[in-house]
């Protein structure tokens, strides 16, 4: 434990250093800063490690007398499997983004020159606040982390504060993330009145004295609270306008990162509630499998690249949700087996999408700084002009469709189990079984999407000067991405590696009686032998072709026109024309307007809960509040004004006199 | 479950491998009989091969490594799809718990680097028809698991070595149930869309704007195009060596039996696509999500029955 609260001081001391060295050129103050939170990350890790290996799960507690009784930390197997995925996301992330910060700072085609020492420090302390999120035993930590963690988030969001889309998008996440806040005051509250104090150890020892009313509102807060801040349908309308708006290392965070402490959130809720109704896992694995769907759909509609991944996060959260929604209904149907399943690959697939998802928003952006521009449509061609990041663009591409030997595959593949599971018992669980064509649907739509944005960005021939000129990002920037990359293959040839990150963390949920089927262990390990067989026969495949072809002609055309010789880059597929097949189909719902005339095709994209429900509600709101704001200033009538006080307080007095005891 | 795969397998994954490229053969031949002409011999496609995999190949300026590593890969995840079913209806050569969904999934990563193939060339055509691809695929999946999950339902266990193999422990030996056949049919139709047959897709096109699949490998050539040719011809032989496993229940085959059976199977996928050709032109592309949800509803009415 100490090494870990070292760990996240030297992080700290990373963020002061980006400081104290900003009037130096620059370089050596990156050195010490990359160093510092990196080196942080890793021995803040060590400690979780442990604890993954078989080691007991430790706590901390300090004395205090302020509000809210003892601060207390904690590493069991659920923290540590968020805290390593937390600190390895945040330690490259930070690598990219000092790279990235210095590179805008060099080339400020925004006009803007912004000092990196600020966004630096922000970012040392939003890591250090995650991890506490993840690590807090006691309501006063854990709140006053995840309020630390929203505002840091915030403020790193406007960093470009001088657009005015980007004020927008930190306005909307700061009501999002507020009134998440809010319920989880509530929760809390309602959970505290039997228990002693306010660590989650007393929480969780008053909860089978909880009443059904409060177990139902503690259900119901958390699925809100939890489920705002991870992006679930249709609470995810904050999060594509804030990753879009956010500097790209900053988007890979929140996305690979900070949304995951709402599912920690949700699962140490079960843990220390002890399981929840059956009904409540209908209502996960319902929103996990829309959310699933609406969310690729939805990726699919747009034409920004950080939108796009953005929206997929939605999609992510809801392959999370079905996972734990069956983790869920196996416990509250007493079938243990199953419930690991679920838990396992939920908890697996919270580990990859980190992984690639922070990757994919890390070429995103590797691409926006060569670039300039996030439009898909201006983009075209950049696999030979940024090698290195279409390698790893392309990685995490394939590990989010999930297709075998990358990490998604081996989640899903945990998640499917448990979904086919659920459908041979002979209850009403056997409805579960619906999941599994929604989740091949959202698999299907995945690689529709995926192909889009890596054909239309990546490939054929640049459709504007800007793609045409764009440089490969910086050599620490890569480094990053293609260690990212690296782990997702790693983890995806090796199932067992991430099946055993998880086991202690699933059992905990499932119930520590159950032990993961031999079956699935080994069938782990032939997962492997089948991707070395794939791999294997790829390779044949090749030396085979490129021996045969020394000896014959092979030549270089250009590509065939179908009898048309005079093709410029603009005749290519644009990603509109790619997705408005599959757009068409769904209707109103895919959220995408189509604009056809004569000579063109445009789409353009709105989010149904945004656009559709929460901006009209603000609105509506903002109308009533200016009407009683008329109340307040009474058009200069003093008296009226200090009426309504007096009127307050008679009201506040009678209710003491004729209202409940305490 | 990792126990060593036997021989009969290997001999039968082996003889699916060299049996595919008959499947499109059979299914020339039995259109061109049933529409009144002689048409190309059987093992046309087996000429095929043999002739474009000693040419050269023309690759295109725009292209980078993806385009080259697409028909290896496609051939590769093919044969190891393939490797998964249990083809001499015993066991299989690789097996593990839920490999249904490793089946579909080496699929979809061959669908993955073929359509980045043909963006890769920047060539309109190819893009429409990669937007095409991913979306009749989009359409066809959750039909495919849907067939899959039924077949699971049967076995009890989401292997594809249970579901259509010996060692399953499929409930009333022998007999294939109304909801079984109902799983076949549809598998049939999925198939026809999967791999870009009439009334999905027409391979005989000669108009680049009609085609899905065809347009996609247009800038393949040589080796690489013969590549392509025969990972389609053994994605239509993997489905039916499935549908051959659904309707030829346990306990059976084995050995020569189990073989021949294979190849009966293939004979008869290949003759019954030839005459669904020759009775039905390519449907319009706005048609296809009909046929596809028909086939896809097909296996979801099994499914009901068996849950029933």
């Amino acid at each position: 434990m100490t090494l870990f609260l070292i760990g996240l001081a030297l992080v700290l001391a990373g963020g002061v250093s980006a400081v104290a060295t900003r009037r130096g050129d620059g370089r050596r103050g990156d050195v010490l800063y990359q160093a510092l939170v990196a080196g942080g990350c890793v021995a803040a890790a060590v400690d979780p490690a442990r604890v993954l290996a078989g080691r007991p799960a430790v706590t901390l507690a300090v004395r205090a007398t302020t509000p809210g009784g003892d601060w207390v930390l904690g590493i069991d197997a659920l923290s540590a499997v968020f805290l390593v995925a937390v600190l390895g996301v945040s330690a490259l992330c930070a690598v990219f983004g000092t790279h990235d910060l210095r590179r805008e700072a060099a080339d400020h085609h925004d006009g803007v020159r912004r000092p990196t020492w600020f966004a630096q420090l922000s970012f040392a302390v939003l890591v250090v606040a995650i991890a506490l999120v993840v690590a807090a035993r006691s309501v006063v930590v854990f709140l006053g982390a995840w309020e630390v963690m929203a505002i840091g988030s915030y403020v790193l969001i406007v960093t470009h504060h001088e657009v005015a889309d980007v004020r927008r998008a930190g306005l909307i996440y700061l009501v999002a993330t507020h009134t998440a806040t809010l319920a989880l005051f509530v929760m809390f509250s309602t959970w505290q009145v039997g228990a002693s104090d306010w660590t989650f150890a007393a929480l969780g020892a008053a909860s089978p004295s909880l009443s059904a009313g409060a177990r139902l509102a503690i259900l119901l807060l958390a699925l809100f609270a939890f489920g705002f801040k991870a992006g679930l349908v249709p609470l995810h309308f904050w999060l594509p306008p804030a990753h879009a708006a956010a500097p790209s290392h900053v988007s890979a965070l929140m996305s690979g990162v900070v949304i995951k402490t709402g599912i920690y959130g949700l699962l140490r809720v079960l843990l220390m509630l002890g399981g929840a109704p059956a009904w409540w896992g209908w209502l996960v694995l319902g929103i996990g499998a829309t959310s699933g769907v609406l969310g690729v759909l939805w990726a699919l509609a747009q034409h920004d690249t950080k939108r796009l991944l953005a929206y997929h996060s939605v999609e992510n959260i809801g392959i999370i949700l079905m996972g734990i929604g069956v983790g869920v209904l196996g416990v509250a149907h007493g079938a243990p087996a199953i419930a690991l399943l679920g838990f396992a690959g939920g908890l697996l697939h919270t580990v990859n999408h980190a992984l690639f998802k922070s990757l994919l928003f890390l070429g995103a952006g590797a691409v926006y700084r060569a670039t300039g521009t996030r439009n898909m449509e201006e983009l075209g061609g950049l696999a030979r002009r940024m090698p290195w990041t279409w390698a790893g663009f392309i990685i995490g591409a394939a590990a989010i469709i999930g297709v075998p030997p990358f990490n998604g595959f081996v989640s899903e593949w945990l998640v499917y189990q448990g979904l086919f599971a659920a459908g041979q018992s002979s209850e009403l669980l056997r409805l579960a079984l619906l999941g599994i064509p929604a989740l091949a649907l959202i698999g299907a739509l995945a690689l529709a999407c995926f192909t889009k944005v890596a054909g239309v960005v990546f490939l054929g021939t640049a459709r504007s000067a800007r793609a045409a000129g764009a440089e490969e990002a910086g050599r620490g920037a890569i480094a990053a991405m293609l260690l990212l990359a690296g782990t997702c293959v790693v983890l995806g040839s090796l199932p067992p590696l991430g099946l055993a990150l998880v086991t202690g963390a699933a059992r905990a949920l499932a119930g520590t009686s159950v032990v993961v089927p031999e079956a699935v262990v080994s069938s782990a390990w032939t997962i492997s032998l089948l991707a070395l067989v794939t791999a294997g026969l790829v390779s044949v495949l090749w030396a085979v072709r490129t021996a045969a072809l020394r000896r014959r002609i092979v030549r270089y055309e250009p590509t065939w026109g179908c009898g048309y010789d005079a093709v410029t880059p603009r005749m290519q597929y644009t990603a509109s024309s790619f997705a408005s097949s599959i757009l068409g189909m769904f209707g109103r719902l895919s959220g995408a307007r189509v604009e056809k005339t004569a000579l063109a095709l445009h789409t353009h994209s709105v989010d149904l809960v945004l656009d559709g429900v929460a901006l009209p509600m603000w609105s509506a709101m903002h109308r009533v509040a200016l009407r009683m704001r008329a109340l307040q200033h009474g058009g200069g009538r003093l008296h009226f004004y200090l009426l309504s006080i007096l009127g307050a307080l008679l009201a506040l007095l009678a209710y003491l006199v004729v209202g409940p005891r305490p | 479950m990792t126990e060593s795969p036997t021989i009969g397998a290997v001999v039968a994954l082996a003889a699916l491998l060299i049996g595919a490229p008959l499947v499109p053969g059979l299914a020339a031949r039995a259109k061109a009989i049933a529409t009144g002409r002689r048409g190309p011999p059987v093992w046309q496609l087996y000429a095929d091969l043999w002739r474009l995999a000693r040419r050269g190949i023309v690759y295109s300026t725009t292209t980078t490594w993806v385009f080259r590593l697409a028909p290896p890969v496609l051939v590769a995840t093919t044969i190891a799809a393939a490797s998964l079913l249990p083809l001499d209806g015993r066991g299989s050569v690789l097996r593990f718990a839920g490999d249904a969904v490793g089946f579909a999934y080496l699929f979809a990563l061959g669908r993955f680097v073929l359509v980045l193939a043909a963006l890769d060339t920047g060539s309109s055509f190819e893009g429409m028809g990669a937007s095409r691809d991913v979306t009749f695929a989009m359409l066809v999946e959750p039909g495919l698991f849907v067939a899959l999950a039924a077949l699971g339902i049967t076995a009890h266990d989401f292997s594809l070595t249970a579901m259509l193999g010996g060692t399953a422990a499929r409930p009333a030996a022998g007999v294939v149930t109304p909801a079984l056949v109902m799983v076949a049919l549809s598998l049939f139709a999925l198939s026809l869309a999967e791999c870009a047959r009439v009334p999905v897709d027409d391979p005989t096109t000669h108009l680049e704007l009609t085609m899905v699949h065809e347009v996609m490998v247009l800038d393949h050539s040589g080796p690489d195009l013969a590549m392509l040719l025969y990972a389609n011809a053994l994605k239509l032989a993997v489905f039916a060596a499935i549908i051959v496993g659904v309707l030829l229940p346990v306990p059976r085959r084995g050995g020569v039996m189990g073989v021949g059976s294979l190849l009966a199977g293939l004979i008869a996928m290949g003759i019954a696509i030839g005459l669904v050709e020759s009775a039905m032109a390519r449907l319009r592309l706005p048609k296809v999500p009909l046929y596809i949800a028909g086939g896809s509803a097909l296996a979801l009415f099994g499914l009901i029955l068996l849950l029933r």
